[in-house]
């Protein structure tokens, strides 16, 4: 049975206790002012940060790429360090540590923060940790230690910490406490969720009144497949060999970058980057030396991202894009199937008076070539005509961009948010950009400004347009999808719209079984792909190989898509100076197939050389 | 079995004066802790978007507990009990954090938020003993069900949860007109058992050191937390500002916030604050009086009897006169798992005053 006296008694006993505390915060709240005053001036208030450790990061089948260890550190407490006791502690210090030299000792004890960090206690044993522990200066405290066990495998996705800069320093004091940050890769991008909160030892009056433990980051689980990954590097450093061996180039093949990007969701589950670096260089400090060294390589770029090439003939999917949108095809053509003769050149005069003669990759010509026969052979004429009749339909009027439009709808000239630093956005050139440089940076144009001949360059990818291979990947999976979305690499993040674009499903089967005619039989990327066999029937891509000023090799470029009956991923390889897509990049991206379609591996061999 | 027309404010019906308290007591953390943020960013990571988020996410889980009629409650108590004893079983299985296992840590699954289960297994026991000491099952049983729940909580380790549960477990029998006998024999069990598990050392180090610490002068962090709060005045600061030194509390928003809430509103806030929950424990008895139902007599006495010493705990912590626990206030404390247990609270009272036809 209930009883509601009984609950009175419990009530009352509550709000006995809740008088006796109002009480007491009455008493506490009425103390003199001056009282207070003269208690708190005689605090003096001083923290030490503990670094907190950092999130840690993992591929998608939960493997560590980046991880947190814990290590013991002696510190010694300089507010208990007087000039009685410092030689007691300098003769502690150098006999049970004789690995540290007299320099370093003077150093530890000349610090001036509150604590000095003195050495690992890692491969110390229990006993002299107690019996150091002992002394009141010694306090042992736990320091997170950063490891990268893929070591320079995922270096362009973690990136590396470092300590802050001044102006990092002055951002929170989270930073100020762990004084350490993300500086590229993941480390930077994702520095607010993986960074950590310090943990605080607060002196008062040279006493320790109070240790606040730190508390770890958030962990970030990436798209990573680490297994690709490494599939993806092998591939790229082979194609990196092959390049060396088979081209006379006045400087070494040396850069290249690899991305397989998910179709379906948006997200990276492999980015290489050539020449890499070991990001562990960075835990303790990296030496002058070494960093030139890497520096000058351009290890530190991540070329997937920053790399900025002219794209060649990946970029005429541009133009086909167009051209079945629009139907603005060669002169006099009315469908995508009508025929030009491509006698391996062009012949044209402009309105503006000038005439030139353009040659094709293939002096001997392509013969007959439709839209989809342009694609398979990567034939420059029929896109220069297509160029042609843009130039005389829209002339210098508005509209005459109508390509550069469409190449913005799939993200050229734009960066694409992907979830990493630093990344470059690309050139796509048009009349203002023209004028704007023939202003401010006239080195950089002829002195005419924008002629019909820079459009013929640009529907092929050439001349003054530039885009990295992270915005090629995205604008096909961008035309295979309808939508622009910022690639990523993180699982957990809200995926983000870029803009939407209009393609029809017809449009889209259309476009991969062209693509599919690449790797077919009388494509230029057939000798790569013929060691699949019947496999090659089922896959798809596009060459390109964009010719670089000076005596520089051309950029050897792939687009790769792993299925064409069911598309799943858009693997992008480039080399730089790698000479020809179709004889480098295309088997690099191959290798990569295989691996993505359980195949068995075979090397990468020299394919064929075209554009 | 009262069916009701649903409106906006829940079943029809709803009451009001618990609406708004529920409301006033949000807003009134919402304040305290904009009054310590400096800029504000909407963020996850800033405390006051955080606590705005779990308010609005509390209110939703009210109306949601409200729609639920006790009968329906009343078929969910074993499996409720069941779900949050397997989760503190789980707890066992997590790595520490802050040494101790407390957390779930939800960060893994995109969302950046620690879970506590022993804020769930409140209401779980609470409901639990109403149910079975209402129907006179046997004290036994209920009695082992408890003890299992607590020796639970006592090796994440938390002894302040411990304590309030206990004592919670402990009253509730005692307003079941229990012989005081029998009271005098559970009180001392309990005594007894919190003794053994201190002998055993399934207290930790941890707990060891938070108590050895009081002995041995207040914690540090209780010394500040007493000087904010003297440094409120009668006003507070921030109206009146009548002082000018700021007093350091380390992680001033989560257990500490009443110092921060007494250093800016002084003793007339604390007076308001703490006497609008004191006007709701005594609307809360009322209907225990009126109440037919024994079931639902207990559960609104258990929750009362939660809340008041829950007050009592965080509000002696803050003051400094009891060791340190790690005893959150409800509803002004930063913090996710202890604002939704809360608002869990407020929704099953709510739907007792609705049963009983109470509109104001």
């Amino acid at each position: 049975m209930f009883s509601f006296n009984r609950l009175v008694l419990v009530l009352l006993g509550v709000f006995c206790v809740l008088i006796f505390i109002f009480y007491e915060i009455f008493s506490l709240q009425t103390t003199e002012i001056s009282e207070l005053t003269e208690t708190l001036e005689e605090q003096n208030l001083e923290i030490f940060y503990i670094p907190a450790p950092r999130g840690e990061i993992y591929d998608n089948t939960n493997n560590v790429i980046a991880s947190t260890n814990l290590e013991s550190y002696l510190f010694i407490n300089n507010k208990k360090i007087s000039n009685e006791n410092i030689n007691t502690y300098k003769q502690l210090v150098t006999y049970n540590f004789p690995q540290l030299t007299e320099e370093e000792v003077q150093k530890i004890f000349n610090q001036k923060e509150l604590m000095s960090k003195v050495i690992s206690l890692e491969n110390v044993n229990f006993e002299i940790r107690k019996n150091l522990l002992s002394y009141e200066a010694f306090e042992v405290i736990d320091l997170p230690v950063r490891n990268y066990p893929y070591e320079s495998l995922t270096a362009h996705i973690v990136g590396y910490i470092g300590k802050p800069t001044n102006e990092e320093i002055n951002l929170n004091e989270k930073v100020r406490g762990n004084n350490l940050i993300g500086k590229t890769g993941l480390e930077k991008s994702y520095e607010n969720e993986l960074s950590g909160t310090p943990g605080q030892l607060i002196f008062d009056n040279n006493e320790i009144v109070k240790y606040i433990p730190p508390q770890k980051g958030i962990d970030i689980y990436t798209s990573i497949d680490i297994q690709l990954q490494e599939v993806v590097k092998e591939s790229l450093v082979q194609g990196i060999e092959l390049a060396n061996k088979n081209f006379i180039s006045p400087n070494p093949v040396e850069r290249g970058a690899s991305i397989v990007l998910n179709i379906e969701t948006g997200q990276i589950n492999a980015m290489v980057s050539l020449p890499d670096f070991n990001p562990n260089l960075f835990v303790s400090g990296i030496s002058e030396f070494d960093y030139k060294v890497l520096n000058r390589k351009q290890a530190f770029n991540n070329f997937a991202i920053q790399g900025l090439y002219p794209p060649g003939s990946v970029f005429k999917v541009v133009a086909y894009w167009l051209a079945s949108s629009e139907s603005i095809y060669p002169e006099d053509m009315t469908n995508r199937s009508d025929h030009i003769n491509c006698e391996g050149n062009l012949s044209f005069g402009f309105d503006d008076g000038s005439k030139q003669i353009y040659n094709d990759w293939k002096l001997v010509g392509h013969g007959k070539v439709n839209l989809t026969s342009a694609i398979t052979q990567s034939c420059n004429v029929y896109f220069w005509d297509i160029a042609l009749t843009i130039w005389r339909n829209f002339g210098n009027e508005e509209g005459e961009s109508i390509l550069q439009e469409y190449a913005r709808e799939l993200g050229f000239g734009k960066k694409t948010n992907i979830d990493l630093p630093f990344e470059s956005t690309g050139i796509v050139p048009d009349r203002n950009l023209f004028e704007y440089w023939r202003i401010n940076q006239p080195e950089r144009v002829r002195p005419e400004g924008w002629l019909g001949g820079d459009l013929m360059n640009l529907i092929i990818g050439q001349g003054a347009i530039t885009t990295t291979p992270i915005q090629v990947a995205n604008a096909y999976r961008t035309l295979l999808t309808g939508e622009n979305l910022a690639p990523h690499l993180n699982k957990n993040t809200k995926l983000e719209i870029n803009n939407v674009v209009n393609v029809s499903d017809e449009f889209v089967l259309t476009l991969l079984k062209d693509l599919n005619t690449v790797t077919s039989s009388g494509g230029t990327a057939f000798k790569a792909f013929s060691i699949l066999g019947k496999t090659a029937d089922d896959t798809g891509g596009k060459t390109g190989t964009a010719q670089n000023p000076g005596d520089r090799n051309n950029t050897s470029w792939f687009v790769g898509i792993d299925s064409i009956s069911n598309p799943k991923y858009i693997i992008v390889t480039v080399i730089d100076e790698g000479g020809s897509g179709s004889a480098i990049a295309a088997p690099v991206t191959r290798r990569i197939i295989q691996s993505l379609r359980g195949l068995e591996l075979t090397s990468v061999e020299f394919g064929e050389v075209t554009e | 079995m009262i069916n009701r027309r649903i409106t906006i404010l829940g079943p029809e019906g709803t009451n009001l004066y618990i609406l708004v308290q529920f409301f006033l007591l949000n807003f009134i953390s919402w304040f305290t802790l904009f009054t310590s943020s400096e800029n504000i960013e909407f963020k996850t990571s800033d405390v006051l978007s955080r606590q705005i988020i779990f308010s609005i996410i509390g209110l939703a889980v009210f109306f949601i507990t409200t729609y639920l009629s006790i009968e329906t409650i009343y078929k969910f108590i074993n499996p409720l009990l069941v779900v949050s004893l397997l989760l503190l079983v789980g707890l066992r299985f997590t790595t520490p954090i802050l040494g101790v296992r407390r957390w779930f840590d939800l960060s893994n699954f995109g969302i950046p938020f620690f879970f506590q289960p022993s804020e769930f297994i409140k209401i779980a026991i609470v409901l639990f003993l109403a149910k079975s000491i209402s129907e006179k099952q046997s004290i036994l049983i209920s009695l082992t069900v408890s003890l299992t729940v607590l020796s639970f909580i006592f090796i994440q380790p938390d002894l302040g949860t411990a304590i309030l549960i206990g004592s919670t477990i402990f009253l509730m029998f005692f307003v079941s007109r229990i012989n005081i006998r029998s009271a005098s024999l559970i009180l001392i069990l309990l005594i007894i058992i919190f003794f053994i598990f201190l002998e055993i050392g399934l207290l930790g180090q941890y707990q060891i050191n938070r108590i050895t610490d009081f002995f041995s002068g207040q914690d540090f962090s209780q010394q500040q937390s007493r000087l904010s709060i003297a440094s409120g005045g009668i006003f507070g600061n921030y109206f009146s500002q009548n002082f000018n030194y700021d007093v350091f509390v380390p992680v001033q928003t989560t257990d500490f916030i009443f110092s921060l809430f007494a250093k800016n509103f002084g003793f007339a806030g604390s007076m308001i604050l703490l006497f609008l929950w004191f006007l709701f424990f005594l609307r809360v008895s009322l209907i225990i009086k009126s109440s037919d139902l024994e079931f639902e007599k207990y559960i609104l006495s258990g929750f009362i009897i939660l809340l008041s010493i829950q007050i009592i705990i965080n509000l002696l912590t803050v003051l400094g006169l009891i060791p340190l626990t790690g005893m959150a206030f409800p509803l002004l404390s930063l913090g996710g798992s202890s604002i939704l247990s809360t608002s869990i609270i407020f929704g099953l009272i709510n739907r007792v005053f609705i049963e009983n036809n109470v509109v104001l």
